[in-house]
């Protein structure tokens, strides 16, 4: 070849397209998406977050969560990220237009976290209004947007008849619920109404929760706090295997502070158990990032319905609570 | 294009140079040596490092709760760490170390300005050591191949524009009209380098793009990071010195051309495959499938180049470390451009995604194709440079069978164990927590193909060291891995 101009042109213009192509253009067509919300501008979703919500995704990035938690739930006719719970539609862009930065995540060494706020049992959002049983508001899978204004609400499904292995204390972090809470996915009797013919097949009768699909991986421990609420996850950042034997999630202990109890036990110290628990008379507390780094997981939450993505559940058979009690409200 | 093929004879003429252009090529050598040695050193150390975290990261993987009271040694933070000492540290100097080398030589001229190139390489260290630290630390912006806190980027930066402008500085100086097909590569990543490097954190961190698309700037430049950089330097160096070292000019200088071409066209269209499912605008992943699919042709057009060079000569690799190093380079470029095509392929990605294959992916590209590569061109500047021959031909030896059994397991390895993480998890009757399991025994042969590894680099640091140290061989001739033979005299 002779001559730079020409190589230097080439050079710059194979760049110059693969720049517009995949970044320019992109930006141009979903770079300004907006909140989306209702007629009376009530119902605005996404909304931005801040304080320590903000501060937690510092900390989520700081610490690699990313590299072992993907944050994006896949459609239904892509993966079985649906029916694995993950989320009860898929994610679009608009689910992260305030997310700086944003993670989608490369890999599942662990669960996907697109909902993990969505699990959370209710009260973390409402405090206990009378402390009685979870009130029977339908999921909200189908079609029906969310009139319910906690969005946390959506998915915690209230537990009809077994809630696996009933921890015996009342755990200090839902004072008010006499009743352990149950899993935020589905209660294990029901059986999952989905198109799967090999999930349906694989159901086994009663006894063990059907597996999979309907058994969130870490299954509620006795003695842990409710699965997902905030103290569980402080439990579960400290000492992961307490919570699932099998689990490989580092534990963040450096998070912590073990401290001798001056007076009253913190309000916020952990529910450890077996060999995690502190000696007589010290406790383990949260840092202020640990508290940043939970809030930023309570806030991961897409259940709010948006208008450009088809809700798997609208479609018959993929609903798994076609049949329970109509929406309360 | 000319089809003269006059180029072509350039890093060839070995057999019939006369002793002026012996002469005047050790002249160039000799100007190269403090800048090229200060990269290669530098690298060295970083790939040590990167290589005692490699193990620290993959050993955790399976013993989850080793150093948990220690904020920088968890998981999350040393990943990244190994991540971009292996990535900034290692590869991009030794790189660097390797194109300026051959910038000089193909050039044609002395290494004017060498200061420009030894702060850049203070720098570039500089660089990585803050932005390593700052990862560890807990500053990690938390951008995939972009962690590097900004005070970091900004010092590489710095660093890299001293490199690059004695880069367009040698090319005013170069003699000879023609621009042999390494030179075409070489410009390319060190004009492709600043470039995707600015777009990265312009979009990402000055005026940053809205959601998903960050996810969709960082993927864009880590996949051109990828090709543009690594692969144009590890494709230009194996250009030059596959024909040096059997003697022959390339094959075909048409291939080439065409090879360069669609190499810079489409391969820099890939990325968003990596984001397969995703919410995305299902057109941008479907283009990056497309050129992934394409990247083919190069692929095609090098490798039949490459091999219709080494025709006839393929027994070489049994002496030559330097031939050895660089045809299993060129030759992994190929398996890894073809894993690339099938885990692209949305019903495969499908299945592959969030698992293991992807890391299997990347190990391919940056180690078995480019650090291979860059292994072997080592092999054959270094003793140019300090004035001595390898020491022990049973080291080099040693290196080469322990990398390549190393990545190959660790291919195997994580390929295997990621596709069967990814059908247990596209199968809904099984618990999520087996996918993981499934996973875990190919992780543990993943640590032991790291020790194999980890003695690779030992090894080469060790013979690299000495080289440094002037006990190399003094002697004319060349280190081979055999002794050679009668029929094979006159070659090396």
């Amino acid at each position: 070849m002779k001559g730079l101009a020409p190589l230097f042109l080439g050079i710059f213009g194979t760049f110059v397209f693969s720049w517009v192509g995949l970044t320019v253009i992109p930006n141009w067509q979903i770079g300004h998406l907006n909140p989306q919300s209702d007629e009376e501008g009530t119902d605005t979703y996404p909304q931005p977050q801040s304080g320590m919500v903000e501060r937690g995704a510092r900390v989520y990035a700081a610490n690699g969560c990313i590299y072992c938690h993907s944050q994006q739930v896949r459609a239904d006719y892509a993966a079985n990220d649906i029916e694995r719970k993950w989320g009860e539609r898929r994610s679009a862009p608009r689910d992260y237009i305030f997310d700086r930065p944003v993670f989608l995540g490369k890999m599942r060494m662990g669960q996907d976290l697109a909902n993990i706020g969505a699990r959370a049992p209710k009260e973390e959002e409402n405090p206990p209004p009378t402390g009685a049983a979870t009130p029977a508001a339908s999921p909200a899978q189908g079609g029906t947007p969310a009139a319910s204004p906690s969005p946390a609400q959506q998915t915690s499904s209230p537990p009809p008849t077994g809630s696996p292995q009933a921890p015996a204390g009342s755990p200090s972090a839902s004072p008010g619920s006499p009743a352990p809470k149950a899993p935020a996915a589905q209660p294990p009797k029901v059986p999952l109404a989905s198109p799967s013919p090999s999930a349906i097949a694989n159901a086994s009768p009663a006894a063990s929760p059907n597996p999979a699909a309907t058994a969130p991986w870490p299954v509620q421990t006795a003695g842990a706090p409710p699965m997902y609420s905030a103290a569980w996850q402080h439990v579960h950042l400290y000492s992961p295997r307490s919570i699932n034997v099998d689990s490989n999630m580092p534990s963040y202990r450096f998070l912590y502070k073990k401290r001798r109890v001056v007076g009253e036990r913190s309000a916020d110290a952990l529910e450890l158990t077996g060999s995690d628990t502190p000696r007589e008379g010290w406790e383990v507390v949260p840092s202020f990032d640990a508290k940043c780094l939970v809030a930023y997981l309570m806030s991961l939450n897409q259940s709010h319905p948006l208008k450009e993505v088809r809700s798997p559940g609208a479609t018959p058979g993929a609903s798994p609570v076609a049949a329970s009690p109509a929406p309360a409200k | 294009m000319n089809a003269t093929g006059i180029p072509l004879k350039e890093p060839s003429v070995s057999a019939a140079a006369g002793d002026a252009e012996q002469l005047e090529r050790a002249y160039i050598d000799a100007s190269t040596r403090v800048p090229v040695l200060m990269f290669y050193t530098s690298a060295m150390a970083w790939l040590i490092l990167g290589t005692l975290l490699a193990g620290f990261v993959s050993f955790k993987l399976h013993s989850p709760d080793l150093f948990s009271d220690i904020s920088f040694l968890t998981w999350g933070r040393v990943r990244p760490a190994h991540m971009n000492v292996m990535v900034y540290g290692w590869a991009s100097m030794a790189g660097m170390g390797t194109a300026i080398w051959l910038m000089a030589r193909l050039c044609r001229t002395v290494l004017r300005y060498p200061l420009l190139l030894v702060a850049g390489a203070v720098f570039w260290n500089l660089g990585v050591l803050l932005g390593v630290g700052g990862i560890l630390l807990g500053d990690s912006t938390g951008y995939q191949w972009l962690e590097f806190p900004h005070y970091a980027a900004i010092i590489l930066f710095v660093a890299y524009t001293l490199v690059i402008s004695w880069a367009v500085l040698m090319f005013r100086y170069r003699r000879g009209e023609q621009i042999y097909i390494t030179q075409w590569y070489l410009l390319g990543a060190f004009l492709w380098f600043p470039w995707l490097y600015a777009a990265g954190q312009l979009m990402l961190f000055v005026v940053p793009v809205q959601g998903v698309l960050q996810s969709a700037v960082g993927w864009w430049y880590a996949n051109n990071l990828l090709f543009l950089w690594f692969g144009a330097i590890g494709l230009g160096t194996a250009y030059y010195m596959i024909p040096k070292v059997i003697g022959r000019p390339v094959y075909s200088y048409h291939l080439a051309t065409i090879g360069f071409w669609s190499y810079a066209l489409f391969s820099s269209w890939t990325g968003m495959q990596r984001l397969v499912d995703g919410p995305f605008p299902a057109w941008m992943i479907t283009a990056s499938i497309a050129a992934t699919i394409l990247t083919m042709i190069p692929v095609a057009t090098v490798g039949l180049n490459h091999h219709m060079t080494m025709q006839g000569y393929f027994p070489l690799m049994r002496y030559s470390p330097t031939l050895r190093f660089t045809v299993f380079g060129a030759m992994s470029y190929t398996v890894f451009s073809v894993i690339g095509v099938l885990i692209s392929l949305r019903s495969v990605a499908r299945y592959v995604n969030f698992t293991q294959a992807s890391i299997a992916y990347s190990h391919l590209g940056l180690y078995a194709f480019f650090t291979m590569v860059i292994f072997g061109s080592m092999y054959y500047i270094v003793p140019r440079l300090v004035g001595r021959e390898w020491r022990y031909a049973s080291l080099i030896k040693l290196h080469f069978w322990a990398s390549v059994y190393g990545i190959g397991l660790m291919t195997l390895m994580l390929l295997a164990g990621g596709f069967l993480q990814g059908a247990d998890m596209q199968n809904p009757s099984l618990a999520f927590s087996e996918s993981i399991e499934t996973a875990l025994p190919y992780l543990r042969g993943r640590t032991l193909s790291g020790i194999l590894l980890a003695g690779s680099h030992f090894i080469f640091a060790y013979h690299f060291g000495l080289m440094l140290l002037g006990l190399g061989r003094t002697s004319t001739v060349p280190t081979f891995l055999n002794p050679v033979e009668a029929e094979t005299s006159g070659t090396h």
